[in-house]
Order: structure tokens, then C-alpha cells, then sequence
């Protein structure tokens, strides 16, 4: 094997009671790509973060080519030859591209105290040329690119100066097609000369093909190191999970008969720019896939449903005729909704576990139209243990749980609602794979006690896996309809996609 | 694990200390001057004069409380007193159930148009009633111009500590049980710490928030009577500085300024008893009101840093 590039020794990390990185021991070669992968809250992240300057590691050391790291922040870090790409949008809106690009590292253009802009922009527009992203424009303001462009000018932030160790933290499950290639293609590059990719993705297969070795945490500790030549999906599966996995974890019916009893109906929504005069009908014990490309305006029917968007017109009515135009009327004739923007629609993330289960319950949790204390702790354990969450106790804030036991809580809260009608958007994202396997066994369980499921996804085998009725959309509108069916490919929901 | 603990969380972070501070710092203040004043900050008739100096902070700072909670604030308080107490004594000359009665719709009036103006034209909180706290004191100003407002002459009997005591509590308890016992509590407090979320939860937001201003308002217009029947009249300066005098007491009661999950209802008797030993306090000691303004600035100063909820971060809403 060639030399080592990077040395991590006995890196520890607590964030309060929580043990996030337990004593990690580990070596970066040159010239390999190097996957992190592990449960949510295993710490992967964590780890890298520690070692590019987003947090500050409680003891160890990181050494780069013999000399300590030790960054304060990113770009200090990026000084000091390791960079990070990140899962949520790392660009500051309202700057331009080029100051993006040069966030923090102004003074390498400024000349007695001025700062040369225009050199600045100069030397932004050959670094995007040669990336080949010619098209984006370094003078603009960073605002007028979409999601996917914005990933790119990122890439271009963190590695054109050509750091030592580029981590590539879960960036792809935000990347389309194209992103995911010019990703590929830099990470090959930053290998081919001697130095090191850490990458960081729940995408297994991605994982095995991208990678040269992988590294499995487990709560914090690290587990193993294996070739990935070696290895296939399931022993990885084992090895983050520390137990087999069941290979296949959807749900294995094929021809069960779905009631004809209609139980939701939404009829001619539109949402301006985002849905086009879009029909569902929702049958009682029904699990309807909602697929899509990102932008197909699939999320926004989540919160037509439930009442939530704005401007929307058109109708959504019950089985007996109630209409359904505000949130609380919807939670209150028995919708559940979970939305994609879990920190910000789904959870009061500054809040307790206890309070966010219980917020929608507080009516039914009331004995004699008063609510007592501990009723709400004792409907809040209880489904939070149902959930099996990995929590201290009810009492603790959302923002110290990982992102699964953060959907954990937002499902036991429906749960605790007891809706029979629930709204599930991107239910599994960012969620690893023993937690996925608890959300697709639980909604097979609530479909066969007569619950009925709207399940949007950008998945495409959770819905070809979970969903009796499988609607495609594009541009806003319905382009395709498929019934369940163990003869459904993949290709052909995505022949209506795009 | 409990070793890592103690490590790990900053002292000032920790949960525990966010709860003992503010009764700390009541129990220093108290023994602080009962040694400075020899004890006779806390004779009976001190305490009683304390205690009789008290209520109207008290009452208001229950409508105040609730906005916080809610991540709010409210500079009108002290102006809102001064003109629900125009009406109230102006009133009283007719009948004084009267009186109370319209003192509390003039003050839920305010709190109807602080909320429109926060919830329906989306102008924060805090622009919305520093606006209204110069515009109600014009308005205090205008009706005692001439004379202050004069009411019923025998408004003062009503003046009893056992009278004040049973208004105080009565405020206090009712409040209470419909901030711990009906949900109110949870749903503001969800407000408090995220919005947008409170919303998707089914939380009737600008509903509640239009109520709890308007709430507040009626509270302040009953601290109004018991500020009415203290003083008997009202001149220009009824309430004024009462909006900071509030706000010192609750963060000096535990609140974090920013509202949220962390709120506790003790925080505003605490606070207001904590606020008003210290005051009593530097009066006794004879401390020049232009030094006690200094002193005052300062423990605000350290009490803010201590309990903001920096995770919720400083939005004022």
C-alpha cells in the first residue's frame, strides 16, 4: 500500500451526554478514495467535521504529511490542505459567484488594503472554465443558479486550490445525473494526484463503486476497514448494523385487492408554479407513490393535501365531504403530514421530544378538559419508545438527535395522533438503512389497520417496493399512472420522469 | 458517562444553572440587603409598602409574559397603562364596574391593533409597539394636558392590601392554570421556538398571536385599576418606563428574551419580586436615581446574556 497521507489519532468528540466519536483511529493513503459509511449518528460527519474546522474535536490529533492539523474553521482549514463539500447548500445567496468561490480568502486579492474585484472575477471565471462549468458566470449574483449549480460552484470553492484530503460529506443525494458526474469526475482527479477523497454516502452500491477502501462507524466507534473489492451491499449492511440484514425490506405482496372505498379526493389543484391541475383519489388501506424529478412540484401535492400551501386552488375534500383548506382542519379530521423540511415544517427543533410529540395530541391528551404533566411525559414515552428512538429521555431537545431519530419522532407524533390519513414526504431521506427498514415495516402495518398513505419519494425502488398505485409527474403535472406489480421497472417510471 | 458530562457542557449551558440563576440571584439580592439596610428593607411595614408597590408590575407582567413567550415584545405596556387608566378614573366618576370593564377593552383595543399590525402587516413585534408606546403616551399627554384626570373621590377606598392581594392572585392563578393546564403554554411556547413548525402542527398561529396581544392588553387594562384606585388620578406620566421596568423583571425572573421551550411561568413572579427588592433596595440605601439607572443597566445586561436561548437564536418576532 503507498504511504499515508493522513493520521487520525484517538479523535474523540462528545456533544453533552452523547458520545459521538469514541477514540477513532485511522490512516488516509495517497491516491485513494476512502468511504465513511455507518448508521445515521454514527458519526461519520462528525469525524470529518472535526477535521475541516466545523467543530472542534475534544481530544486527538489529525496529522497531514507529518504536520498537525489543526483547523479553526473552514477556511482555515482549507490553508491547512483539507477542504469539505457539504450535504446542505455550503454558497452564501446574495454574494457573487467569484466571492463564493473566494469567501474567506479575499486578501489573496488585495493589494494595500483594496481589494481587486476584478482580478478576483478573472481568476473565478478560468477556475469555472476549467471545471468546464463555462456557462456559469463569476460576476453574477449566486442566487440566479439553481440547487444543482450552486453544488457545482461548491465544488469548484473546495477544490480548486487543490487540498490534500477533499471531503465529499452526502453531497451526491442532492446531486442530479449531471452533478453526480462532474463529482465523480473531480474526486477521480483529486486521486489520481496523490491525494485524498473521504466520501462520505448512505448509497451503498455508489459506495462500492466510487471507492477504494471503507471504513465502517458504528455509535462512534469505528468498526473495520475493508477493500472494496471485497465486499458487496450486505456485508456492509452487517458490518453498520452489527447484525444480518433481511435482504429485502419493502413489503412482498403483489396482488392484494385495494378497497374501492375513496377516503381522500383532491380535485383540479393548483399551486402556481409549482402543480397544474393535478386528480388524486386516495382509497381506505391504500399506499400511493408519488414520484418524480425533484422539481416536479410532487412535494407541494403533500401540502395541498394537508392544507398548508399557499394560494392553492382547486379541492380537497373527505369521504364525507369535508373540505380541507387549513392545517388544523386537516389534523383535526385525522391527516398526518411529514415533510420533507424536517428541521423547519415537521419539528420545533428547538424544543423538547416530549412537546413535539404531544403539540397536535394536546386536546386528546386532556383528562376533564385539563391537560396534566404527566400525561403528556407518558404519551410522549410511549411512542417514542414504540419508534424505538435513541434518546436520553423525553426531556431532551430535538437538535441533539441524528436525522432518523429525528423522523422517528415525527412519525411517533403521528402515531400518537392516531391519523388515519397520513402524508409522507421523502420519508426515508438521509435515513439509514435499519431505520428505513422500521418506516417500511410500519407502513405496511398501518395500510393493513385500513390507514391510508400518500408516500412522495425521489426513490424510485421505495416505490416500486412500497406502493399499491405509483403517480409520476412532471412539470407540475401527472404523467404517468402505474399499478403495483412485481413486473415494474425502474426504467419505466423514469421514461415518464423526464 | 456522568464524568463526560461534566466536561462536556459548558457550565453556563447546562439546564440546571438556567434553573437555579434567578433563584440564586433572589436570595442574594435579599440577603444582600438585609445586611446592607440592617435588616430594615424587611420590617413589616417595608414589606407590606414592597409588597403594596408590586401589584401592577405583577399583573402586567403576565400579558408581557405571554408575548415573550411567543418569541415577541412589548413596548407599549407602560403607555397602554396610562391610557387605559385615563379611562378608567375618567369612568369611575360614572360607575365603577364600568370603568373596569371598558379600562380592559381599551386595553385589548391596543393589543388588537399591536397584533394586526405584527401578524397582518408582518412588521416586528418590537417596531410595531415602540410605534404604539409614543403614539398611546401623545395620547395620555393630550387628555391630562390642562388638569390630571381625576377619579370618583372615594376611587382610594378600594386601596386595601387584602383587596390588591385577591385582585393580584386571582390574575395569577387564573393565567396560570390556563398556561399549564389548557395547552396555551405548550402552543406559545412552540411559537416561540419555531414558527413554521408550530404551524405544520396544527397550531392556529396568527390566530393566537392576535389573542395573546390582544390578552395582554385587557391584563394590562386591570394593572390599570389597581394603578387607578393606588394614585386616584392620572397625570402624564402614568406607566412610564413600566415597558422596561417589565422586561428587567422577567429576564431577571429566568426568561430567556427570545421565548421558547425554555419558559417557565415562576419567571414572572420571581422576577417581579427580584425587580423590585433591588429598587426598594438602592432607594433605601440612598442611591442616586441617576446611579441606580447604571446599576440597573447592568445586572439587565448580565441577566440577557445568561438566559438567551442562543440555539433559538435572537429573532425577535
Amino acid at each position: 500500500m503507498s504511504e499515508v497521507l493522513l493520521h487520525a489519532e484517538q479523535i474523540d468528540k462528545n456533544f453533552g451526554a452523547t458520545h459521538a466519536i469514541d477514540h477513532v483511529t485511522l490512516d488516509f493513503y495517497k491516491g485513494e478514495v476512502h468511504a465513511l459509511i455507518g448508521e445515521n449518528g454514527s458519526g461519520k460527519s462528525t469525524f470529518t467535521s472535526c477535521l475541516t474546522g466545523i467543530y472542534h474535536k475534544d481530544t486527538g490529533t489529525f496529522t497531514l504529511l507529518g504536520k498537525e492539523v489543526h483547523a479553526r474553521n473552514q477556511v482555515d482549514g482549507n490553508y491547512q490542505g483539507v477542504a469539505i463539500i457539504v450535504q446542505e447548500i455550503g454558497t452564501l445567496s446574495g454574494l457573487t459567484v467569484a466571492e463564493n468561490i473566494f469567501l474567506g480568502k479575499e486578501d489573496e486579492f488585495t493589494r494595500m488594503h483594496v481589494k481587486n474585484t476584478k482580478a478576483m472575477n478573472k481568476r473565478a471565471q478560468e477556475l469555472l472554465d476549467s471545471y468546464g462549468f463555462g456557462y456559469i458566470k463569476a460576476t453574477d449574483i449566486i442566487d440566479k443558479y439553481n440547487f444543482e449549480d450552486r453544488k457545482l460552484i461548491e465544488i469548484v470553492k473546495a477544490t480548486h486550490f487543490k487540498p490534500q484530503i477533499l471531503v465529499v460529506d452526502e453531497t451526491t443525494t442532492a446531486l442530479g445525473e449531471k452533478g453526480r458526474k462532474e463529482l465523480f469526475k473531480v474526486m477521480r482527479q483529486t486521486k489520481e494526484d496523490g491525494r485524498c477523497v473521504i466520501f462520505i454516502s448512505h448509497d451503498l452500491d455508489e459506495v462500492i463503486e466510487q471507492s477504494d477502501n471503507i471504513s465502517v462507524l458504528r455509535d462512534g466507534v469505528l468498526i473495520d476497514t475493508v477493500k472494496s473489492s471485497n465486499v458487496n451491499t450486505d456485508d456492509l449492511k452487517k458490518l453498520m448494523v452489527g447484525r444480518e440484514m433481511s435482504n429485502n425490506y419493502y413489503r412482498n405482496d403483489y396482488d392484494e385487492e385495494v378497497s374501492s372505498e375513496v377516503v381522500l379526493k383532491g380535485e383540479h389543484l393548483t399551486v402556481p408554479g409549482e402543480i397544474e391541475d393535478f386528480n388524486i383519489e386516495l382509497h381506505k388501506g391504500e399506499i400511493i407513490g408519488i414520484g418524480g424529478l425533484s422539481e416536479c412540484g410532487m412535494h407541494e401535492v403533500g401540502k395541498a393535501l394537508f392544507g398548508a400551501s399557499y394560494d392553492r386552488k382547486g379541492s380537497v375534500t373527505l369521504a364525507d365531504g369535508t373540505a380541507i383548506n387549513d392545517i388544523k382542519t386537516a389534523i383535526d379530521h385525522s391527516i398526518a403530514y411529514a415533510s420533507k423540511d424536517r428541521d423547519n415544517e415537521s419539528l420545533v427543533i428547538n424544543d423538547t421530544i416530549q412537546d413535539n410529540i404531544c403539540l397536535p395530541s394536546l386536546e386528546d391528551i386532556k383528562r376533564n378538559k385539563i391537560l396534566h404533566a404527566k400525561d403528556e411525559k407518558a404519551f410522549a414515552e410511549k411512542y417514542a419508545k414504540q419508534m424505538s428512538t435513541k434518546m436520553e429521555g423525553v426531556h431532551q431537545f430535538m437538535s441533539a438527535l441524528s436525522g432518523g431519530n429525528k423522523q422517528k419522532v415525527v412519525l411517533a407524533r403521528w402515531i400518537g395522533k392516531n391519523s388515519d390519513i397520513i402524508i409522507l414526504d421523502s420519508p426515508t431521506r438521509g435515513i439509514d438503512v435499519k431505520v428505513k427498514a422500521d418506516i417500511y415495516q410500519m407502513m405496511d402495518h398501518m395500510r393493513k389497520n385500513g390507514k391510508s398513505i400518500i408516500m412522495i419519494s425521489e426513490e424510485i425502488s421505495e416505490l416500486l417496493g412500497m406502493a399499491d398505485r405509483i403517480i409520476v409527474m412532471k412539470d407540475g403535472r401527472r404523467s404517468g399512472e402505474f399499478k403495483r406489480s412485481s413486473d415494474l421497472k425502474d426504467t419505466d417510471l423514469i421514461a415518464k420522469m423526464v | 458517562m456522568e464524568n463526560e458530562k461534566t466536561i462536556a457542557v459548558p457550565l453556563m449551558e447546562r439546564p440546571i444553572v438556567r434553573t437555579v440563576m434567578p433563584f440564586a440571584g433572589f436570595i442574594f439580592i435579599v440577603v444582600l440587603f438585609a445586611i446592607l439596610t440592617g435588616g430594615q428593607l424587611f420590617t413589616a411595614g417595608n414589606l407590606k409598602l414592597l409588597l403594596s408597590q408590586s401589584y401592577v408590575l405583577l399583573i402586567a407582567c403576565v400579558g408581557v409574559f405571554m408575548v415573550m413567550t411567543m418569541g415577541g415584545l412589548d413596548f407599549s405596556q407602560g403607555s397602554m397603562l396610562g391610557v387605559c387608566s385615563v379611562v378608567i378614573c375618567f369612568l369611575s366618576n360614572y360607575n365603577i364596574v364600568l370603568a373596569i370593564v371598558c379600562g380592559m377593552l381599551t386595553g385589548g383595543l391596543i393589543g388588537i391593533v399591536n397584533g394586526f399590525f405584527n401578524v397582518k402587516r408582518k412588521i416586528t413585534s418590537f417596531i410595531v409597539t415602540i410605534c404604539n408606546m409614543y403614539l398611546l403616551r401623545g395620547m395620555v399627554a393630550y387628555a391630562t394636558t390642562k388638569s390630571p384626570v381625576y377619579g370618583v373621590s372615594n376611587i382610594t377606598d378600594y386601596n386595601s392590601m387584602g383587596f390588591n392581594l385577591t385582585f393580584t392572585l386571582i390574575i395569577l392563578i387564573a393565567a396560570f392554570a390556563a398556561f399549564e393546564y389548557t395547552g396555551l403554554g405548550n402552543r406559545l411556547k412552540a411559537i416561540g421556538a419555531g414558527e413554521t413548525a408550530a404551524r405544520f402542527a396544527g397550531v392556529r398561529v396568527e390566530r393566537t398571536k392576535m389573542l395573546v396581544y390582544m390578552a395582554a392588553g385587557m391584563i394590562t387594562g386591570l394593572a390599570a385599576f389597581i394603578n387607578s384606585i393606588k394614585v386616584g388620578s392620572v397625570t402624564s406620566t402614568a406607566g412610564n418606563q413600566l415597558e422596561t421596568q417589565i422586561m428587567i423583571a422577567l429576564v431577571l425572573g429566568g426568561m430567556p428574551v427570545n421565548g421558547g421551550a425554555k419558559v417557565k411561568f415562576y419567571n414572572i413572579i420571581l422576577g417581579a419580586l427580584t425587580y423590585k427588592i433591588l429598587t426598594a433596595g438602592l432607594v433605601m440605601l440612598g442611591i442616586e436615581p441617576k446611579t441606580q439607572q447604571l446599576i440597573m443597566g447592568i445586572v439587565f445586561l448580565i441577566m440577557v446574556a445568561v438566559f438567551a436561548d442562543r440555539e433559538t437564536g435572537m429573532i425577535v418576532k
